[in-house]
């Protein structure tokens, strides 16, 4: 009978009264317990011992029972408490990268692992650095390509960071590794794919023994970081007057993976850079034994690598500084 | 350049289709940029016959291959790639006229400007139409056809690299050409019909009185060819490639021949142009061509010889081609190329003005062998690669600054000078010389502008709320010394939350403090401690809400909120807020080496406190006093609440401090701290004028 109450009890309320009712200080088998002194001493023995048995199972049920109703009650709780797990969370603005710094620091890190040390180096530059060292004659068509804004007489926005080349050879002794990345300026109108502003990475080692096939390997192996395993470098002549032999890189396209389309214009190719055996000159202005040393370069522009790897069709986004388009990438 | 390839085939033979050796030859570094195909109704719209189509390349001419600008240039270089050689035009002329220095005296009275000039005279001809063949290689070209004798100056320029010019005999004062600098004053009015001043050391070719051309740019308009002309003088020169691209740019006038004359043209063809000149002229409009050119030429030009040692040839490309191998290459490109105890000795012809020495020809055998099949391989030794100290450090801020929830944005140096105006420092701007346009004509000075810009353009494209942050060099000019650094800039507008459904609109919302709160985080995360705010003022802030940043006794950066009427001029709504930090400065008030302090082992007590202090009070001076007099107890104060209103004096603020009681030695009682904090206050109210609530 008790047992029943016990496991029909539906609130702990109500076990509580059950428990009082039975085992309280008044309770049924409290006072059955205390009669024992009134019993024949034969009897008392097994009297006890029964009624005890009862009251072992009765706390064991009203236990196990008052645990399940309280399991009950805290899920009834909780239940109350749902909330719509498909609302918004609430956070503030997480900041991103640029892109193109991004892009700018992943290169970087390429030539580190290939052991190259970045130097950072002035944007305004003289003649003497951005051209004359660099074995461009005065008043030469090559520099055509590179119309320059003026400071003064002699001072110029850098047109390409080559500029630097003759900076570190004037102060260091090869071997060298060297690399610099950054801003260069061009008097170009503004347009989907040019501005007046773009970044470039230029790379050098002057060294014993370091061949064209070197420069042709180094490439190769900054594509396949860059790019990824399946891009091909390939090199064809071309001129620049501190490389002598001068050639232009390109890489297979990785829109279409050399098939040809839009992107590379059929070719199936995508320039990337400019590169070349360091001029005798060069070496010789800067007053390294030219016999005893040889010595590659190379230099490319960055923007066309974000804009090819995400698909960005317009060069102006990247300074425009439009959230919509920042928050994308 | 445009390359008809039907007029190719006069000169080699084209033995493979034509896209296989469009491509051979961009792969030799004579890139086919394009390749058009003429039709019919092409050239006939331009003048020409109409009856026949072509395809034509367009090539892209490196500014050293000044002799790839004809078409015999373009079929030489195809020698190797076809396997044969080139066949020049014969020049065979029947001459009849007395020898054309009967007709016309030829001085050259600056050599160094005009190395060559051949002048040869036909007489008696007959000015009219070309004939269809002409015109049609013209327009294929990309030439309007003039006349029989002007499309002959042409063709002949097109088909040699030799440009070309043609004089009326008979106008040219007193039977004279001098080729001199012009001379103070003197003008010309050349073919196209503009009247040209000259200055003093531009070239120009005269006769006895005036010039009569720019020497090696245009003609003049008074000894051009006209229908009446009857003879001709056909000057076939060479001048200083320097001297003609300095005053054509001068002038503002490029044409065919200055283009070629700056890519410097062969000397030793002048004669040969000039003859194959005079003999198309005689087959297409008659007359008679003197016996023999007058040709001044002082100082002949030789072939020069180079060796080329082929272990260094190998060595530079990394191959290991046979000297024999390397002497053929050479002699297909017509340098002709002999081994001599294991040396390439060779004659490098004077068209090939670019090659002057070893390292030159190491490029040709390079270039014919093909880079293609040059191997690949990395450096032998190796090197450690690192990182630029700055290059490091502004990882590190990028990172910080990404984490305090701002977006890293790139802005251009090159800016409108009021920017610089704004900043109050337009004395020390860099100007461009020769800027795009006005609104580009400085480089920046201060990042804060560049970054109050975005916040408006990105208001005006519907972010109304944002933080952005640049790392980028500013450029300045002090006296003579021109330098550039690199800067530290954020600026914020707006709500900062992403989402903040149901919560107080404004608990994240851009303003001083948390602007502050971004400089403090990022000076915190480079383990920055005890930098000081104090104020100061900035054209491009607020009055009473700006302050510099101060670690030690540096000065390092300044902070606050933008001025109204900066944001107006700038069209930035709202309450836009922003800081800069000079990058070396904060580079090396940053500790290399964070040491450890061992965490407190005894537990801490706490008590807040409402300081009750005059407007004028400032915060730092409260804080200060309960740090120095709190027996160096007291290991925390933080600001828990400002108050002002009805329950204190109108002129006076209440501060809620927490304080944080810790010794590093033992547990402090109650008794203890309730000691220390009753002598905060007495120092609150000595110093700092306090009263307690």
């Amino acid at each position: 009978m008790a047992l029943r109450r016990v496991l029909e009890a539906t609130s702990s309320a109500e076990l509580d009264s059950v428990e009082i009712e039975y085992l309280g200080r008044k309770g049924e088998l409290t006072q059955r317990l205390r009669q024992v002194g009134s019993l024949p001493p034969e009897m008392r023995k097994e009297f006890g011992q029964t009624v005890n048995r009862i009251k072992e199972e009765l706390v064991k049920a009203i236990a196990g029972r008052r645990e399940t109703l309280a399991a009950a009650e805290v899920s009834v709780r909780l239940a109350k408490e749902a909330v719509d797990v498909t609302l918004p969370g609430r956070f503030y603005q997480v900041g991103r990268p640029h892109v193109l710094v991004e892009t700018l620091n992943r290169i970087k890190q390429i030539f580190i692992g290939l052991g190259y040390e970045i130097v950072e180096m002035p944007e305004v530059e003289s003649y003497k650095y951005n051209f004359a060292a660099l074995n461009y004659p005065e008043e030469h068509p090559a520099l055509d390509e590179q119309m320059s804004f003026y400071i003064t007489d002699e001072r110029l926005l850098r047109t390409h960071t080559t500029a630097y080349q003759h900076r570190v050879m004037e102060k260091r002794k090869p071997p060298m590794r060297v690399c610099t990345l950054g801003k260069c300026y061009r008097v170009d109108a503004v347009d989907a794919t040019h501005g007046h502003t773009f970044h470039q990475v230029d790379c050098f080692t002057v060294d014993h023994g370091i061949t064209m096939a070197d420069l042709k390997g180094t490439l190769q192996q900054f594509a396949t970081e860059m790019f990824g395993k399946r891009v091909e470098v390939r090199f064809r002549p071309d001129f620049f007057p501190f490389v002598e032999p001068g050639a232009e890189v390109a890489v297979t396209c990785t829109i279409c993976g050399g098939k040809g389309c839009s992107v590379c214009k059929g070719s199936g190719w995508l320039e990337l850079a400019g590169a070349g055996m360091i001029h005798p000159n060069v070496l010789e202005t800067a007053g390294i034994d030219s016999e005893e040393y040889t010595g590659f370069a190379f230099g490319f522009g960055v923007e066309r690598m974000p804009m090819l790897i995400h698909g960005i069709n317009d060069l102006r986004l990247f300074m425009e500084n439009d959230l919509r388009f920042l928050r994308q990438l | 350049m445009k390359v008809p390839t039907e007029w190719l085939k006069d000169y080699i033979e084209l033995n493979a289709p034509l896209d296989e050796l469009a491509h051979k030859l961009t792969m030799a570094g004579l890139e086919v940029e394009e390749t058009i195909k003429l039709s019919r109704r092409d050239f006939a719209s331009a003048g020409g016959s109409g009856t026949r189509d072509e395809i034509v390349w367009d090539v892209k001419v490196t500014p050293n291959r000044g002799d790839w600008l004809s078409i015999t240039g373009v079929a030489r270089e195809l020698g190797p790639i076809v396997g044969s050689r080139l066949r020049m035009p014969s020049v065979d002329v029947v001459e009849t006229a007395p020898p054309s220095s009967e007709f016309i005296s030829i001085n050259i009275d600056d050599p160094q400007l005009c190395r060559r000039y051949v002048g040869v005279v036909i007489r008696n001809v007959k000015i009219k139409k070309s004939p269809g063949w002409l015109k049609d290689r013209l327009i294929a070209a990309g030439m309007r056809p003039i006349n029989n004798v002007v499309d002959v100056t042409n063709y002949v320029m097109l088909e040699l690299g030799q440009p070309l010019h043609a004089f009326d005999l008979r106008l040219l004062h007193g039977a004279q050409i001098i080729v001199r600098r012009a001379r103070e004053g003197e003008t010309i009015t050349t073919i196209d019909g503009v009247e040209r001043e000259l200055e003093q050391d531009m070239l120009v070719i005269a006769d006895a009185d005036r010039p009569v051309a720019i020497a090696g740019i245009m003609g003049g308009a008074d000894t051009e060819i006209s229908e009446q002309t009857q003879d001709i003088l056909i000057e076939s020169a060479n001048f200083n490639s320097t001297s003609i691209r300095r005053t054509a740019k001068r002038l503002n006038m490029v044409t065919e021949s200055s283009y070629r004359f700056e890519r410097q043209v062969d000397p030793s063809i002048a004669v040969t142009a000039a003859m194959r000149a005079a003999q198309l002229i005689y087959e297409l409009g008659g007359g008679e061509i003197a016996r023999g050119a007058v040709d001044v030429y002082p100082t002949p030009v030789e072939p020069l010889t180079l060796t080329v040692r082929p272990h260094r040839a190998n060595a530079i490309l990394g191959t290991s081609i046979a000297s024999a191998d390397m002497a053929g290459y050479l002699n297909s490109l017509e340098i002709n190329t002999s081994v001599e105890n294991g040396i390439l000795k060779c004659s490098v012809p004077t068209f090939r003005s670019d090659i002057t020495r070893e390292i030159d020809l190491i490029e040709e055998i390079g270039r014919v062998y093909g880079y293609d099949k040059l191997p690949m391989t990395l450096p032998r030794s190796s090197m450690q690669g690192k990182d630029s100290p700055e290059g490091a450090f502004r990882d590190k801020l990028r990172r910080i600054l990404m984490s305090c929830g701002a977006q890293e944005v790139l802005t251009h140096s090159l800016v409108d000078g009021k920017l610089a105006e704004l900043a109050g420092k337009a004395d020390i701007r860099l100007v461009v010389r020769n800027p795009l346009s006005e609104d580009l004509d400085s480089m920046r000075v201060m990042l804060m502008p560049n970054l109050l810009q975005v916040l408006a353009r990105n208001q005006a494209f519907g972010t109304s709320s944002l933080s952005i942050f640049e790392i980028g060099k500013i450029y300045y000019r002090n006296g003579d010394e021109i330098g550039e650094k690199l800067s530290v800039a954020g600026a914020m507008v707006g709500s900062q939350w992403k989402r903040a459904w149901s919560l107080p609109p404004k608990a994240l919302e851009a303003d001083f403090f948390l602007c502050k709160g971004v400089v403090e985080s990022l000076l915190d995360g480079l383990g920055i401690a005890g930098a000081r705010f104090a104020r100061t003022e900035n054209p491009l802030l607020h009055p009473t809400r700006a302050a510099k940043i101060i670690v030690g006794d540096r000065e390092i950066g300044i902070l606050g909120e933008i001025a109204p009427n900066v944001a107006d001029i700038l069209d930035v709504r709202g309450r836009p807020c922003a800081f800069e930090i000079d990058f070396e400065s904060l580079m090396s008030v940053t500790p290399d080496v964070l040491k450890y302090r061992e965490v407190p082992r005894y537990p801490a007590l706490y008590r807040h406190l409402a300081v009750v202090v005059s407007d004028g009070v400032d915060y730092q001076d409260v804080e200060q006093t309960v740090i120095d007099s709190g027996r160096g107890l007291i290991e925390e104060v933080d600001l828990l609440d400002l108050y002002k209103g009805e329950q204190i004096p109108p002129d006076r603020k209440s501060l809620t401090l927490s304080m944080v009681f810790r010794s590093p030695e033992r547990t402090l009682t109650d008794e203890e701290v309730n000691t220390v904090l009753a002598e905060v206050k007495e120092a609150l109210s000595r110093n700092v004028g306090a009263s307690f609530r």
